[in-house]
């Protein structure tokens, strides 16, 4: 049986008395493309936080190929976020102080791999060869998100979360993006969870769910949401 | 791992580059902070290493001294010394100082070549023989002629002298008849020992007698009574103990200017960390650990300190030489003469500055380096502000400093009068009440907004907002100019108090209408004195003697007055009671200043021993008065008693008295000047005389202008950095401004008003803690350190001055930043990153 690369059941989190997520759940199998899509304040960005164990979630689990994040503690989800996940921002999220081909061979150095041959050969399957030296001011938006999901795919994590990836980019440009991003992902048998306010990443998923008021609903299965009681009833 | 240390340090060291204005701005303030603390360092150090090089050249190959507790020696003991059993060699020595050109002080020394060459066979040979190849005549001239001096070379390449050279001092004419080295620098002449005792008036006297002695306690058991008996290494801690004071006040006053450095420097790394937020959050997004950004902020830190380390040490070792020159020049005034000797540079100098500015970047930067530690990736991310702190930390903030500030003046109340628990005390407080400035300036920002608003319409609005939402950036800032006016004005204030007490001391205790030869090294010839004696028309005559003496092994002195002259010519200022004292003073009682008093713990009705010629003799203390002329304290009595004490008839200066409504006044004191002019003394008039105290007393307080300075330099580094990196922050709100259309001459105008506005509430403070500091000052540092009472006088000058320099300060800081407004402003965008 194969064991999903990320597995949450039951996830709450409440900030001041409100909760940004209500007893939300998911799968995600390896090599699946899910679009997560919902209104601002919906709670998508907290959950991705959650499973990139940047967060922790008030109450639930979640496991990244089978190792539950609250117990693997913070080094070992440092050691996660290196090594097995790669993320996309809406903002890039580049290092300014880097060049295009230092941002991309920082994830690899990160992860262990001294090898700069393989940040140029992402960099160039993304068409960006040539702007190795560049910094990122220097290039456009698309330019930049693209120097970004090189940086996630260079170390073939298990599980890419990108959240809101094509939000600053035109709408050709973030067709682009999207295009780019599925397709690398399937290529290489990575997993992708793209969360998005915008319809048209649907397009590119394999499945999509939706999040209303921190509830994960699945949007093939008629709306039934994917949640657990709430803590303390 | 070093691999992925390298591109995370990398990531954050191009900042500095990149950011070149802020780099140096924070180089500059660490540069100046190392400066002052490392200059005010080496320039005491120069200042130890001239005086223990120049001791121990002048002691040569002596291990001990001889003289008397007060007064020349006789020579005669020279037959009974020859021939102790303990004394291996022995030479006389007259040892005074001379003057020449515009009151430059040059020390000469009498020897016996001789019987020096024991002692000093460098110096005695040279005397012998003059220069090599000279012939007999010109090597016998040191011992026959007269006025025959050899002078220390590089006085003398200074002064142009050479072989053959003469030189007017205030005894005379002296002809160089050449040169020697001195390894220790001190301008020094040679003179046989003879000649120096008519040029001085010592017939038949001597002022000590340099031994090596093989048996020191037989020679004590057997010279004791009536002699002071010191070893070197005694001498050498007397003239140490004198500076003891003044030293410390001078490390402190260096270590102020460090604490403003270390204050600015948590300002720009505290702005660093924000700025650095967001690509923390990024790197801890991809794997990277806490521990990992930690460490490379820390290296971008350690990089700053090193190169403003290394900077602060070449500018402290030239701020070094200005101040020891300064520094000698206030020793030489107040304590003993000493002749700087400018440290060489050393890389050691290099090493010093480099650990004082690392030092002060960890520690500026501890705080800013746990905050980023704990920075929350998930808000960095999301941009959200933890970088404007609020009121409830400043609130938080201050609370702690009240707390600190509290228990800090508690330790004022302690009974043990440590100077260092003074001073920590005192830090602690500057410490406490800059915590509790960002909730200060949260009070002050309504007046403050009432002010920028009416000064510059809604950008002055605008402005005073912004410096109370930036609290985590302007607080800082605020607080480090804070302390340096606080420091400007608490000084200001201490030494105008300290000004006024010392002329009002003068008034009372100085009434004398002519000064004769005060504050020279000319001592009155007895014959004078008496002559002025049976003048008619003077109405009295004090012939003041002044020696310094050990006391329970410390520095003070002991003065010889007349009583009665003072009495009826002078208010003296007494502690307690009034000019009864006097009665029992002409009786052989003795006065004592308020600093022996505090020192010694000593008080009327107490008695003291000093050692005089027949033995130890004890002296009853009739009351205590006010004084300023020595810190170590002082003994006075009548000059009857001082005589059958120690059978010094030394006069150093004499003070001649008037009646007011003296018809021949004009003609009388015409009379006595020209007598006077007869014994090449000089005579100064009371205003004159106190013109002189005071151009002494401001002269010591140079030095202090300079640290002033320094820290009002430092703490402008402060505001301006504060002021660009709002700039810097500020890129998109600006960017929104331009869209509202604001024109780039108000945001200008902003900048320009937040600049004020700063300056304003730092003055404001300033004000306050200025007042509280220099009561400290006076109550507590000054009592402690000097023992003596300085009576406050509240002056509105330094206030002014000050405000006059923090707006100016704050004009000069907004400059750079209102030039990049005007470079930028034009372009500005609103962005969403």
């Amino acid at each position: 049986m194969n064991v999903p690369v990320i597995s949450a059941r039951d996830l709450w989190k409440i900030y001041d008395h409100n909760a940004a997520l209500r007893g939300a759940g998911m799968e995600i199998a390896r090599g699946e493309v899910v679009a997560l899509i919902g209104k601002s304040g919906s709670g998508k960005t907290t959950l991705l936080n959650l499973l990139a164990g940047l967060d922790s979630p008030s109450r639930g689990t979640i496991e990244v190929e089978g190792q539950n994040l609250e117990r693997l503690g913070e080094k070992g989800r440092t050691l996660l976020r290196r090594n097995r996940l790669g993320f996309v921002f809406q903002f890039f999220n580049l290092l300014p102080t880097l060049t295009v081909f230092e941002n991309v061979y920082l994830s690899l150095e990160l992860a262990g791999i001294s090898s700069p041959e393989n940040a140029r050969e992402a960099l160039a399957k993304l068409g960006l060869g040539g702007k190795e030296r560049r910094y990122p001011h220097e290039l456009s938006g698309g330019e930049q998100q693209r120097v970004a999901i090189a940086r996630a795919l260079v170390k073939k994590p298990a599980l890419i979360l990108a959240d809101e990836p094509t939000g600053n980019l035109d709408t050709t440009t973030g067709r682009q993006i999207l295009e780019i991003l599925t397709t690398r992902c399937r290529e290489s048998d990575m997993s992708l969870l793209m969360v998005s306010h915008s319809p048209t990443a649907t397009g590119f998923a394999d499945r999509v769910l939706s999040m209303i008021d921190g509830v994960i609903v699945a949007a093939d299965t008629g709306g039934a949401p994917m949640h657990g009681p709430a803590p303390g009833r | 791992m070093n691999f992925v240390m390298g591109t995370v340090t990398k990531s954050f060291l191009r900042y500095l580059v990149r950011r070149k204005s802020l780099t140096l701005l924070q180089l500059m303030g660490i540069a100046f902070g190392v400066a002052a603390a490392l200059g005010m360092g080496l320039s005491a150090l120069s200042a130890l290493a001239s005086f223990t090089g120049a001791i121990e050249f002048l002691q040569g190959k002596s291990t001990h001294t001889l003289e008397r507790h007060a007064g020349p020696l006789n020579e005669q003991i020279l037959k009974e010394i020859m021939h102790d059993p303990a004394v291996h060699s022995f030479a006389p020595v007259i040892d005074r100082r001379l003057r020449y050109g515009d009151g430059a002080s040059i020390r000469l020394l009498g020897i016996d070549p001789f019987l020096d060459s024991a002692i000093r066979p460098e110096l005695s040979r040279r005397s012998i023989t003059g220069a090599p190849h000279r012939d007999a005549r010109e090597g016998m001239s040191f011992l026959i002629d007269a006025r025959a001096v050899l002078m220390e070379a590089n006085i003398a390449a200074a002064l142009g002298l050479a072989a053959g050279g003469r030189l007017r001092t205030s005894h005379g004419e002296i002809e160089v008849i050449g040169t020697f080295p001195n390894p220790s620098g001190e301008p020094l002449l040679l003179m046989d020992i003879a000649h120096a005792q008519e040029i001085f008036l010592l017939p038949g006297r001597i002022d000590r007698i340099d031994l090596i002695l093989t048996d020191e306690e037989g020679f004590l058991s057997r010279w004791r009574q009536g002699f002071r008996i010191r070893s070197n290494r005694q001498n050498h801690d007397t003239l140490r103990a004198m500076l003891g004071a003044f030293r410390i006040n001078l490390e402190a006053l260096s270590l102020m200017a460090l604490f403003v450095a270390v204050f600015l420097i948590y300002n720009t790394t505290m702005f660093a960390v924000v700025s650095r937020r967001r690509d923390a959050g990024i790197l801890r997004s991809l794997g990277a650990g806490r521990g990992e950004v930690v460490l490379a902020f820390m290296t971008e830190i350690l990089i700053l300190g090193l190169a403003g380390g290394a900077l602060g040490s070449v500018m402290g070792y030239l701020l070094s030489r200005f101040l020891s020159g300064i520094i000698a020049g206030t020793v030489s005034n107040l304590y003993f003469f000493l002749h700087p000797l400018p440290l060489p540079w050393s890389f050691r100098m290099l090493g010093a500055g480099i650990l004082l500015g690392c030092g002060a970047s960890i520690l500026g930067s501890i705080y800013p380096l746990v905050e980023l530690a704990r920075t929350d990736p998930v808000k960095s991310l999301s941009g959200r502000a933890m970088n404007r702190r609020g009121g409830p930390a400043a609130r938080k903030a201050a609370a702690i400093g009240l707390g600190i500030t509290l228990m800090s003046a508690s330790l004022f109340l302690l009974p043990d009068g440590s100077i260092y628990i003074a001073f920590g005390a005192l830090f602690g407080m500057v410490f406490g009440l800059s915590l509790m400035t960002g909730y200060a300036v949260v009070v002050c920002t309504p007046p403050i907004r009432a002010a920028l608003t009416c000064l510059g319409g809604i950008p002055g609005k605008i402005a005073a907002g912004n410096i109370r939402r930036n609290l985590g950036r302007t607080a800082i800032a605020v607080a480090a100019f804070m302390v340096a006016l606080s420091l400007s004005i608490g000084m200001a204030l201490m030494i105008g108090s300290f000004r006024e007490s010392l002329v009002w001391w003068m008034s009372g205790q100085l009434r004398g209408d002519l000064y004769i030869s005060t504050a020279t090294d000319k001592e009155v010839p007895e014959g004078f004195y008496f002559e002025l004696l049976e003048m008619r028309d003077i109405a009295g005559v004090d012939a003041y003697r002044k020696v310094q003496i050990t006391y329970r092994n410390k520095p003070m002195f002991v003065a010889a007055v007349n009583a009665p002259v003072l009495q009826r010519h002078t208010r003296f200022a007494w502690l307690a009671g009034g000019d009864e004292h006097w009665e029992a003073v002409k009786r052989g009682a003795v006065i004592v200043s308020e600093s022996f008093a505090r020192n010694f713990t000593i008080g009327p009705g107490d008695a003291i021993t000093l050692e005089g010629r027949n033995g130890p003799a004890e002296l009853r203390v009739e009351a205590v008065f006010y004084d300023y002329s020595t810190e170590h304290g002082l003994v006075m009595m009548d000059r009857h008693t001082y005589l059958k004490l120690f059978a010094d008839s030394t006069i150093n200066s004499v003070a001649v008295f008037l009646e007011p409504d003296h018809p021949r006044r004009r003609q009388t004191l015409d009379l006595v000047r020209q007598r006077a002019g007869a014994y090449d003394l000089p005579v100064f008039t009371r205003e004159e005389f106190f013109g002189n105290i005071l151009a002494i007393f401001d002269s010591t307080f140079a030095i202090t202008r300079s640290m002033r300075i320094m820290a009002i330099i430092i703490a402008f580094f402060g505001i301006a950095g504060a002021l660009m990196t709002l700039f810097i922050e500020r890129q998109n709100e600006l960017g929104i401004l331009r869209a509202l259309g604001f024109s780039t001459g108000q945001v200008s105008l902003m900048t320009l008003l937040e600049a004020v506005g700063m300056g304003l509430m730092s003055f404001l403070l300033s004000a306050g803690v200025g007042t509280l500091f220099a009561v400290v000052l006076i109550r507590v540092i000054n009592l402690r350190s000097f023992h003596w009472t300085i009576f406050f006088h509240p002056h509105l000058s330094p206030y002014l001055v000050v405000a006059a320099t923090a707006v100016l300060a704050s004009l000069g800081a907004a400059l750079y930043p209102i030039f990049m407004v005007l470079r930028t402003y034009p372009q500005m965008q609103i962005r969403a990153e």
